[in-house]
């Protein structure tokens, strides 16, 4: 199958028009090899066939700085790599061709074929540019073509343009680059590596001498060889590097001028905006507000769909009982699965809103805005402004906040941040926060506007952000770097948002909730289900009958016999032995058995919590209909009869989940990010401390 | 005579001639900001915070540092 990329500059539009070229036929790759996240998506055209479309992470030049631009680089100058593509297609954005031009002529001197894709060609009328694509075309020997993302005006015409360069016989590869400006030292290191090396293409060889000591695919002997030629040849990179960027933009910048008409100035819509939105007092405000509406619309807009999914699975498990005839097999269903898997999805409202509204704000170009303001306050902290949209995106979900932070190129305040990163409360805290704020927090209103259970929810968010801070305070009085950290960001105009852009990205983030969460949900209800069911023998024999014997003293009814029955079974099971080996060490947080069952499954993933105590409860009690709030609210310590969920435990428990790390697909994204386990094990060793401290201290102040 | 563009007041616009610095200069003109570029001062944030800055007609935030490294030839008010 032909392979093309899509690459150009960050905020080019490139992944609209990846939108547009693939629609729904695409998904998020890991590589194997490659330690980083591509797009892929396949394009069907009449003449070439299936066509996979790779979108790069957007750069500026080849010489990049941070995890996230080295991606061009490594996958373009790797020609035995197995998404080595057979051509290029450029996304330029037409109203700053000039800056879009560098990378563009850096790519066509490696020698693929491209096609120029001049994006934005709305906003260049409305702007009154006007671009001689033949002339650009004739000048750069590749075809052109004007496109708009956002309207999706020629993509067509750029369909074709694929399909035509495709359908040649053989792709014709330049071995020779347009722009030679080569120094003598460069000259020689050149024709040494293309010698040793055996490679056809000039530009590629210098690429090599310049990025040798960074490029994974290198093999260790080519990198001694090519560093032993840059020494003998005293190769200078940054020099260099210097030169070719002046050398490139003089030598096209009078042709582009040729090309280019404007008339008129750009609109200042953004210049308004960003008067209020980066105001030295206004901003923060601002910020602050956008976050709280942010807050308060979670749990406003997702009332209604909650409860629609909450009633589904109530009448799907009463329904299965009724058809179903009676046995394990239909209480693992009903009791295992189907209340494990309810008790989650119906959170997907919430997590919909949130990765919603995040994404929104990424749209718009409000992201970039935060970066900038909040750049000095996150230095204190030994982050980067960038560390913002990490820090909120971990909103939303800790793994593609910690993949943002490869924009971060300093190794100190991206280590920083990835640490602290999932101290921000993530979606899948929400299923435990909403079932446990109810019994700390009483429902109603604040002065009839404020939903005091979205303020509590909003001040459990505040704990983790501060807690994030002071954890980076530390990190960065602990760890030393002298290497140099950066700002230089380009923000974008403000825009109306793509809403095919925003439906994707819930699409593929909830999606993926689903897929993953649900997986995990599964096997754990249902071995949840045996250990809960199931124990040794013998003891459940007893406890069983001990638990006949006790009700026939009490005289009790045939409803309370089976609840007692269930009970005691429970705690004799197999689960209940691993709840009571844990409790020791949970007691003085005010946890009983129970909840130690689910920290322990929750370590998986924190939404198992609410999935855990909905099929333990479920199995303890004849009552299904009962949500789990109503069940845990009626659970009570065996014995003294006292309420399980008192105040002090449910904040303990609260206060424990905003600090644990208990989630190990983050674990894992961490080690891949990091390339080591030592961060994981640091990560995961801080936060469950400072979860342990944080709830004994809560649980002893409330009790 | 030459300016840095930290000696910019807000509102205030210059022509890069060079840098100081040779690495931020490297990643200054992959984005776009050379020697010849139009450089204004949009906004400075308070506590000697980011620059806000419009270069050939792209908006761009640096850090003081940053701004402090390009070297400016003419000086004028808008």
């Amino acid at each position: 199958m032909n392979i093309i990329a899509l690459a150009g500059n960050p905020n080019s539009g490139k992944s609209s028009l990846f939108n547009h070229l693939t629609g729904l036929r695409q998904k998020v790759a890991n590589f194997p090899g490659v330690t980083v996240d591509k797009k892929f998506g396949t394009l069907r055209l009449p003449g070439s066939g299936e066509v996979q479309v790779i979108d790069l992470p957007g750069t500026y030049s080849l010489y990049p700085s941070s995890q996230d631009e080295r991606v061009t680089l490594d996958v373009l100058a790797n020609p035995a790599s197995e998404i080595y593509p057979s051509a290029v297609v450029y996304v330029a954005d037409v109203t700053h061709l000039e800056k879009h031009f560098l990378l563009l002529t850096q790519i066509i001197d490696l020698g693929f074929p491209v096609i120029l894709a001049l994006n934005m060609s709305d906003l260049a009328e409305k702007e009154g540019i006007q671009v001689d694509t033949r002339q650009v075309s004739a000048y750069l020997g590749v075809p052109v073509v004007s496109v708009s993302g956002r309207r999706g005006d020629n993509i067509a015409a750029l369909r074709q343009e694929i399909d035509k360069l495709l359908k040649e016989k053989k792709i014709v590869r330049r071995s020779s680059s347009i722009f030679q400006f080569y120094a003598s030292e460069e000259k020689k290191v050149v024709a040494e590596i293309q010698a040793s090396l055996n490679i056809t293409n000039p530009y590629h060889a210098l690429l090599l001498a310049h990025h040798h000591l960074r490029l994974p695919f290198l093999k260790k002997e080519e990198k001694t060889q090519i560093a032993a030629i840059c020494q003998a040849a005293g190769f200078k990179d940054l020099p260099l590097q210097i030169a070719e960027t002046m050398g490139r933009f003089s030598t096209y910048g009078p042709v582009l001028k040729r090309a280019i008409r404007k008339d008129g100035e750009r609109n200042t819509l953004t210049d308004k905006l960003d008067a209020i939105f980066t105001h030295r007092i206004f901003a923060p405000l601002l910020f602050f507000a956008i976050m709280f509406l942010v807050f308060q619309a979670i749990f406003a807009w997702a009332v209604h769909p909650m409860n629609w999914i909450d009633q589904g699975f109530i009448n799907a498990g009463e329904f299965l009982n009724r058809v179903l005839p009676p046995g394990w097999l239909t209480n693992l269903l009903t009791e295992g699965i189907l209340s494990g898997l309810g008790g989650v999805l119906v959170f997907v409202p919430q997590i919909a809103i949130l990765f919603f509204l995040i994404t929104l704000l990424e749209e718009v170009g409000y992201m970039a805005r935060a970066v900038y303001i909040f750049d000095k306050v996150m230095q204190q902290f030994g982050l980067n402004g960038r560390s913002v949209v990490a820090l909120i995106s971990g909103g939303a979900c800790a793994i593609p906040a910690i993949m943002s932070t490869r924009t971060i190129s300093n190794w100190k305040e991206r280590i920083i941040t990835i640490m602290v990163t999932p101290l921000i409360s993530c979606s899948a805290r929400i299923p435990v926060y909403t079932v446990l704020i109810a019994f700390v927090v009483p429902e109603g209103s604040l002065f009839g506007i404020f939903n005091m259970q979205g303020l509590a929810f909003m001040g459990l968010y505040l704990l983790g952000i501060m807690a994030a801070l002071v954890s980076a305070y530390v990190f960065k009085k602990i760890l030393k770097s002298k290497e140099r950290s950066w700002l230089m960001l380009e923000l974008p105009p403000y825009r109306m948002p793509m809403w095919t852009n925003v439906w994707l990205t819930i699409r593929e983030k909830v999606g993926a909730f689903i897929l993953g969460a649900g997986r995990v949900i599964m096997v754990v209800s249902i071995i949840l289900w045996g250990l809960a069911t199931y124990g040794p023998p013998k003891k459940m024999e007893r406890a069983e009958r001990e638990a006949i014997a006790l009700a026939q003293e009490h005289s009790l009814n045939e409803m309370a016999t089976a609840n007692l029955v269930a009970a005691r079974k429970i705690e004799m099971s197999y689960a209940g032995h691993l709840g009571k080996f844990i409790e020791p060490a949970i007691k003085p947080l005010g946890f009983d058995w129970k909840i130690g069952i689910a920290l322990i499954t929750s370590f998986a993933a924190r939404e198992v919590f609410v999935a855990t105590m909905a099929t333990l409860y479920s199995i303890g009690s004849s009552d299904d209909e009962a949500t789990i709030h109503n069940q845990l609210a009626e659970a009570r310590r065996p014995g003294t009869g006292e309420l399980v969920y008192t105040t002090a435990t449910s904040a303990a428990l609260l206060i424990f989940y905003v600090f644990a790390m208990q989630c190990i697909s983050t674990m894992a994204v961490v080690h891949r990010e990091t390339g080591s386990w030592k961060w994981v094990f640091i990560q995961f060793g801080y936060m469950s401390t400072l979860a342990y401290l944080a709830s004994l201290t809560v649980f002893h102040l409330l009790n | 005579m030459d300016h840095s563009v930290t000696q910019l007041k807000e509102g205030e616009f210059g022509t890069v001639r060079c840098f100081t610095d040779e690495r931020m200069a490297g990643k200054l003109m992959t984005m776009g900001v050379l020697p010849g570029s139009k450089v204004q001062v949009v906004r400075i944030a308070p506590f000697n915070g980011g620059y806000y800055l419009k270069v050939d007609g792209t908006n761009m935030v640096l850090r003081e540092a940053e701004a402090d490294s390009i070297v400016l030839e003419v000086l004028a008010d808008s």
